[in-house]
């Protein structure tokens, strides 16, 4: 290349085929995600078209790509199939419970590891991430005999207070926290703010986008959570959303409706997804920024 | 002002922030201590005992319980299940992942659009999502249906099928996490100094080497963090078994650890034996990870 660009016409040679190699890679570029597109998208596609399929074009063999109607009265028997509207109240509730006391409790616990002096704080910080390591699994048997000790189990206590500390958040807010001016507290409390005020007039307004992608990778980690709702309940009433849809599936067992089981799984996907599209960059940034601006 | 009367101020003024600093974070360590510091230990004292949830009286049975989990088939194939979900999940979707991030980082129209495609499946639930799945690998409704029809086959039968069942959880778990990954991948693609490319370009290096010895090296600590957090997060795999399989078609072709572990606890009701069980995924991770970081020290370039 250094020796063509000397020479008018290799020049020009050399550029055609440097051009088409460059179309041609922008084709095989946007091919290979417009596949990806279409293997990561299918699922989402094969949910939604079968959810208002009437059940003879789910039967059929081969299933039919699109309904020939849309047969809308499939959520209508979905959501009467099981109790649908509970699953929703519990999920919302317990959802947003745990999601204002994980940012809450964060936000008091970062402030205080990154602007209070104490001794030994360091060690204490671990003590707070080593809780990352130990998975939830691990706790489940003792979690259960202490719920049902407390009278917790199929109670609102159960699903919003054990998950309501949660290292994550905090490490994320640690990190942030540590790139504001300390100087500005520093300010603050010598004149003769308490730290509380300075939380909450200087450090959490700074904060607000992160405390909101915080509060939004907890929603959604509450939300999809299937494992401790499915331990600490065993009233249909007392159910979160996906234990819901599983609940479902066994009473249509058999059955092979799939048209309804679709429309169930649209009801616990919709609202995290619509959420998720207008929220995405916040999102990303949450589960982002603790690990790579660390 | 005398020297006690100062050291007393400072105290005083040392008191204040203590005091501030227990309180701001009491609530935190509070439920920690509840629900994660105590049952830890508590699980610990389990793992000696025999019990099965109902006798006032635990028997305090020693090591047993670990030296019976060493002679039981279920522990082994469960453990290798596991591994096996982890390994290819995380090789697999991290493979696809970097090459997903390096095209998105191309110039090319409508990368939000891509972006938030292959993000997606990874905020779905994955209990609904499995749930999906089960009807998409299907072979008779499924969309892979035309195919078996055009090409005159019977399609197999993923999750009847022993040898396959534990594929259909990691095709499930790889979709879930490309999209996670890549995300990662191009922060950190997009994070890279352009000298670096600019400097090789005028040296006359090729494009091959480029990505070789700049990309690459400059990328490896952002592929070990997705590494470990990538693997732990796969062993506890448990929602897609539970919806997918439970375990089956004949149990534990499919069962991973987490969802051997609920058997044994809240279906077999052994408390002492699932502690122990318990205890020993613990030290599984704890020792994966530790193994990771130390073969780290072999290819992950940190800094410039």
């Amino acid at each position: 290349m250094a020796t063509a660009t000397r020479l008018g016409v290799a020049d020009r040679s050399a550029r055609r085929r440097h051009l088409r190699r460059n179309a041609l890679q922008t084709t095989a570029t946007y091919a290979i995600l417009g596949l990806a597109v279409i293997i990561l998208g299918l699922p989402f596609f094969w949910m939604l078209t079968t959810s208002v399929k009437p059940i003879q074009e789910v039967v059929i063999y081969p299933p039919r790509w699109l309904p020939s109607t849309i047969r809308l009265e499939n959520f209508v028997e979905a959501w009467q199939a099981a109790p649908f509207d509970r699953f929703y109240i519990n999920s919302v509730i317990t959802g947003v419970a745990t999601t204002v006391l994980q940012v809450l409790f964060a936000l008091f616990m970062a402030y205080a590891f990154v602007f209070i002096a104490f001794p030994a704080k360091r060690y204490l910080f671990l003590l707070v991430l080593a809780t990352m390591m130990i998975p939830v699994e691990m706790k489940l048997v003792p979690n259960y005999l202490l719920l049902k000790q407390l009278s917790w189990i199929n109670t609102y206590w159960a699903l919003i207070i054990p998950p309501a500390a949660h290292a994550f958040p905090v490490f994320v807010l640690h990190q942030q926290f540590r790139t504001l001016p300390k100087d500005l507290i520093d300010a603050a409390t010598v004149d003769g703010a308490s730290h509380l005020q300075a939380l909450l007039r200087i450090v959490a307004p700074m904060s607000r986008p992160i405390l909101a992608a915080v509060a939004l990778v907890s929603f959604v980690g509450r939300w999809n959570d299937y494992l401790w709702p499915l331990i600490v309940t065993n009233q249909v009433a007392m159910r979160t959303l996906p234990i819901g849809l599983a609940y479902l599936k066994e009473t249509q067992e058999g059955g092979n409706r799939w048209n309804l089981l679709m429309a169930g799984t649209v009801f616990v996907i919709a609202p995290i997804l619509v959420l998720f599209l207008f929220t995405q960059k916040q999102f990303v940034e949450g589960i982002t920024r603790g690990a790579l601006k660390g | 002002m005398s020297r006690i009367e100062h050291a007393r101020l400072s105290w005083r003024k040392h008191r204040r922030d203590y005091l501030t600093f227990i309180a701001f974070v009491a609530p935190n360590f509070v439920v920690f201590a509840v629900f994660t510091y105590w049952p830890i230990l508590y699980s610990f004292y389990l793992s000696f005992t025999r019990w099965n949830f109902l006798k006032p009286e635990k028997t305090i049975v020693g090591v047993r319980n670990y030296v019976r989990l060493m002679g039981d088939e279920y522990f082994w194939e469960v453990l290798g299940n596991t591994l096996t979900y982890a390994f290819s999940v995380v090789l697999i979707a991290q493979g696809l992942a970097f090459l997903l991030a390096l095209l998105l980082n191309r110039k090319i129209r409508g990368q939000p659009f891509f972006r938030t495609v292959s993000f997606t499946p990874h905020i779905t639930t994955t209990a609904a999502a499995a749930l999906v799945w089960v009807l998409l690998l299907d072979p008779n409704l499924g969309p892979l249906s035309h195919l078996y029809k055009a090409i005159g086959v019977q399609g197999p039968r993923w999750l009847a099928s022993s040898a396959l069942a534990l594929w259909a959880i990691i095709i499930v778990g790889i979709w879930k996490e490309i999209g996670f990954s890549s995300v990662f991948f191009l922060a950190g693609l997009q994070g890279i100094n352009r000298d670096y490319y600019e400097a090789a370009q005028v040296d006359g290096a090729s494009a091959w080497h480029i990505f070789r010895y700049i990309t690459v090296p400059l990328m490896t600590p952002v592929m070990f963090f997705l590494m470990v957090s990538g693997f732990i997060q796969a062993m506890k795999a448990f929602d897609v078994v539970a919806i997918m399989t439970e375990g089956g078609p004949v149990y534990p072709s499919s069962a991973t650890y987490v969802y051997h572990l609920y058997q044994l606890a809240f279906r077999n009701f052994r408390a002492g034996y699932a502690s122990a069980f318990a205890m020993l995924f613990f030290v599984a991770i704890i020792f994966i990870t530790l193994f990771q970081i130390r073969a780290s020290e072999r290819w992950v370039h940190y800094g410039e």
